[in-house]
């Protein structure tokens, strides 16, 4: 146990206080995502690393964990992209160009891009769980040749939901990457793949030691994937998750986060598969 | 460890004495039959024979709720809330509740240490007093006895009508500085006090049973009786969870962010903001809370996170008791155990 | 430009509107937010739409219906406003009543000269935003909503027992002193502010989601209640959630 006298006193003061940044650029995505590039006070870095958050406020409405979907290797600013779901989220999609937000973080644990460097990298993300898995695939296509193959697997319910529209057609002209799209339902202008996410992982050819895996997607979405990744016979220890949960003060003092014995927003939002298996709340 | 003679009768003046170096809190009676601490201002109401007050010492270091920040919305301009570290005496605690400092202590400076509760709580002084276990107390069951000094810098334990005075430290020793009543004690009289309440097991054998009983029907079965009105968590001095809530003023212009504590028993606390609520059913609520006393943080700690006060059932509506959660679940897990094994653990 | 606000009422007795006027200290700052459109207990002007539409009281005729009906045609946002307009309050314990012998009972020999319904909340019948609950409504919680309406946020909804409100202040639980407190499934938001001068909660805030009815059923028999003691005391206010 620890106690009062293993700290040096007095204790830094300053956790829950955010430091208010500029919003530089702004544009709505979809109907409900919006994306923001904010800058920190005098263009400092953020120092994160892929899959890490920041619990972003308005004053006088509240604060929320977003993932940071920009990659640490593109700096002097970074980015979000924010869903209304919530009461924060609304009013944050009211915001624009040259509003104030507040910052505070990065924090938790992201994905270890050093386990990461020298595998191919197999990318599932659903929905807005494409989101921190952006800030992992702008980490690896800027330092492209550390990395094996990257694969990237999408799916969103309609194409009217696919984000980053401009940076899909790029990865599906790049030959360095093997990017794969579906929706659960198409329409009349959609030619590309209609089902569910985990329908385009049994045709995929992997090196199975060599591949390591990080998948991100609504609560529902999770069983289905590493259900699918296991009959692919990749070993549980090479998939990474990160999990979504209601990480209230970001630096594990709220309780609200907990899974089991854990605190997402320490020990996570990014986990080892193994490490969660056993907990019967996480998936 | 020096001890002294304290007759009933001094300890006024010894509270009369103390209040001239400090701010003084101590129990006392609040409502009919209820008792809480409160700042001293006459010695003759402060209640030594209490059983429990309603809320620990916790409120004190990590208040009900407290203002974080204050802001202009105009100005996009915050400020931390200011916190004095100030010197205060807790007069009359129990060594549960002790404990109970102790165990928080250990979550607010884990990870990353937190400021407010820190700069309330450096300057304290702790002066315990034993107390009779009542039908609720089940302390000696996680490993406290009602003796227990660890922590304290004064340490009251009565025998018969008066008091023994144990000196624990410095501190302790400077606090009776030109206190004159006291006489030293030859011979400790040692005596054992009973606990009606108790858990069927060793709290080492506890974490055992949890490894196997996270599916028992007894979760189910508390279930059903409770309401999920949050009192055991609100009153457990180790629980120490919160929400954070902005509130602004009439003029929309300026505003404060404040905390408040919050529980894992009531039905919002692990709901993210897309409505997925993680932890949806009373069942889950009440294992989770039990798990976090005796399970998660006690595999990391390797002591119990519950100090056996016993508030949670004493003041719980419904009359569930957590002695009676966890010997049942001890009692399911001996069940399996002879099931599996054809030996009675 | 301002938004425009309107108040209405049904079937209550008018004292959510009083409560409002009561405001002594935060009138003006409220109204400098605010175009009043339509507020009967104070002023008289009508106009076609609103953007904030109050609605007090609850539905308990055919005519109301039509009026609600065309109430929320007309409004953007719609707030109901107390116990009767959210939970149908005391108005619905006619429901738990023969009402031919409600309709004796209250217009004697001219009962077939009003229609009636049972009481029910303004929910039962059109989309209901937003809430601020009590009997009469709570003032505090009227004001954290208006603030939020303002700002664009959307306000608390206190989905927790009053218990908890009653620890934070530290109050002294009255059940554990015997006496019958419906604050284990009642809705905070008001401060437990009568366990607080220690008066029992009566439930007029109506009960947290997901209530366990049977669990407090048995609290209360434990307390000396009989089951159908029990139900009625659960039904004072919200009769028409707890039916027998």
């Amino acid at each position: 146990m620890k106690h009062l006298h293993d700290i040096t006193l007095p204790a830094e003061r300053g956790l829950y206080l955010p430091t208010m940044c500029k919003i530089v650029e702004a544009k709505e995505l979809t109907k409900l995502e919006k994306w923001y590039r904010v800058e920190l006070p005098g263009g400092q870095d953020l120092g994160h690393t892929p899959g890490q958050f920041v619990e972003v406020s308005v004053l006088g409405v509240g604060e929320a964990p977003i993932s940071v979907s920009s990659s640490p290797t593109r700096q002097g600013s970074f980015e979000l992209c924010i869903r209304k779901v919530g009461m924060l989220t609304s009013v944050l999609r009211t915001l624009d160009t040259g509003d104030t937000i507040g910052i505070r973080g990065p924090f938790g644990h992201g994905f270890n891009v050093n386990e990461f460097r020298g595998k191919d990298v197999l990318i599932v993300g659903g929905g807005i769980g494409i989101v921190p898995l952006r800030s992992l695939i702008h980490y690896i296509l800027d330092r492209r040749a550390e990395f094996g193959r990257l694969i990237i697997l999408y799916g969103t319910k309609s194409p009217a939901e696919l984000l980053y529209r401009e940076e899909l057609a790029e990865w599906t002209a790049r030959d360095d990457v093997e990017f794969h799209v579906t929706v659960d339902h198409g329409n009349a202008d959609w030619t590309g793949n209609v089902g569910v996410i985990t329908t385009l992982i049994p045709a995929l050819q992997l090196d199975l030691p060599n591949t390591i895996a990080a998948v991100t997607g609504p609560p529902v979405m999770y069983k289905f994937v590493l259900m699918a990744l296991k009959s692919k016979r990749l070993p549980d220890e090479q998939v990474f998750v990160s999990l979504e949960r209601r990480m209230k003060c970001g630096v594990g003092k709220c309780g609200h986060c907990q899974i089991n014995g854990k605190y997402c927003c320490q020990d996570g939002p990014v986990f080892r598969y193994t490490d969660i298996k056993p907990l019967e709340e996480a998936l | 460890m020096e001890c002294y003679h304290l007759a009933q009768k001094a300890v006024p003046d010894l509270l009369e004495h103390l209040k001239k170096i400090a701010p003084v809190y101590a129990p006392h009676q609040k409502g009919e039959k209820s008792y809480s601490f409160e700042r001293v201002t006459h010695a003759s109401e402060v209640v030594l024979d209490y059983n429990r007050t309603m809320l620990s010492l916790k409120k004190f270091f990590l208040p009900p709720t407290e203002r974080l920040l204050q802001y202009s919305i105009q100005k996009q301009n915050v400020v931390e809330e200011e916190i004095k570290p100030e010197k205060r005496i807790f007069f009359g605690v129990h060594s549960y509740d002790m404990q109970a400092v102790l165990r928080l202590d250990h979550n607010m400076i884990e990870g990353h240490p937190e400021p407010n509760y820190i700069l309330r709580r450096q300057d304290a002084i702790f002066i315990g007093i034993s107390f009779e276990p009542d039908d609720y107390h089940f302390s000696r069951s996680v490993g406290i006895r009602v003796e227990e000094m660890e922590g304290f810098d004064l340490f009251l334990n009565k025998v018969d009508t008066n008091y023994y005075l144990f000196i624990l430290n410095k501190e302790g020793s400077d606090l009776l500085k030109g206190f004159q009543k006291l006489k030293a004690v030859k011979d400790i009289v040692r005596f054992e006090r009973n606990f009606k309440n108790k858990l069927k097991y060793h709290y080492n054998r506890i974490p055992e049973v949890f490894q196997h009983v996270y599916h028992s029907e007894v979760w189910q079965k508390v279930a059903e009786r409770c309401v999920g009105c949050g009192t055991c968590n609100l009153m457990c001095p180790t629980c120490y969870c919160f929400d954070v809530m902005d509130d602004v003023a009439l003029d929309v212009k300026s505003g404060e962010r404040r905390r408040q504590w919050d529980g894992c028993m009531l039905t919002p606390f692990a709901e993210v903001a897309g409505g997925e609520n993680f932890r949806d059913k009373y069942e889950q609520r009440t294992r989770h809370r039990v798990y976090r006393k005796f399970k998660y943080i006690t595999d990391q700690e390797g002591v119990p996170w519950c100090v056996g006060c016993g508030r949670c059932t004493a003041f719980c509506p419904a009359g569930i008791s957590l002695t009676d959660i966890v010997n049942n679940l001890i009692q399911d897990y001996e069940n399996q155990q002879y099931a599996k094994t054809g030996v009675v653990a | 430009m301002k938004p425009k606000v309107a108040f209405f009422d049904f079937t209550g007795c008018e004292g959510c509107q009083l409560n409002k006027l009561n405001f002594e200290n935060e009138l003006l700052d409220l109204l400098a937010h605010v175009d009043l459109v339509e507020f009967r207990e104070a002023m008289d002007e009508t106009s076609d739409e609103y953007d904030i539409t109050f609605v007090e009281g609850s539905i308990s005729s055919p005519s109301c219906v039509e009026r609600i009906h065309d109430i929320r045609r007309r409004s953007k946002i719609l707030v109901a406003l107390g116990a009767c307009a959210v939970n149908g309050g005391i108005n619905a314990m006619k429901n738990i009543q023969p009402i031919e012998q409600v309709r004796e009972t209250v217009y004697g020999q001219d009962k077939y000269r009003f229609a009636t319904l049972p009481a029910m909340p303004i929910s039962a019948i059109v989309a209901v935003d937003y809430e601020v609950r009590g009997c009469p409504m709570s003032q505090p919680d009227f004001l954290q909503l208006f603030k939020a309406l303002v700002m664009g946020k959307t306000p608390p909804t206190y989905n927790y027992a009053v218990c908890v409100e009653c620890k934070l202040e530290e109050n002294e639980c009255l059940l554990t002193k015997g006496q019958i407190c419906l604050g284990p499934v009642t809705r905070a938001g008001c401060q437990a502010i009568c366990p607080g001068v220690g008066q029992a909660c009566i439930g007029c805030r109506g009960f947290v989601e997901g209530m366990n009815r049977e669990a407090m059923v048995e609290i209360l028999t434990e307390k000396g209640l009989s089951v159908d003691e029990a139900v009625k005391r659960l039904q004072l206010f919200n009769a028409y959630e707890v039916a027998v």
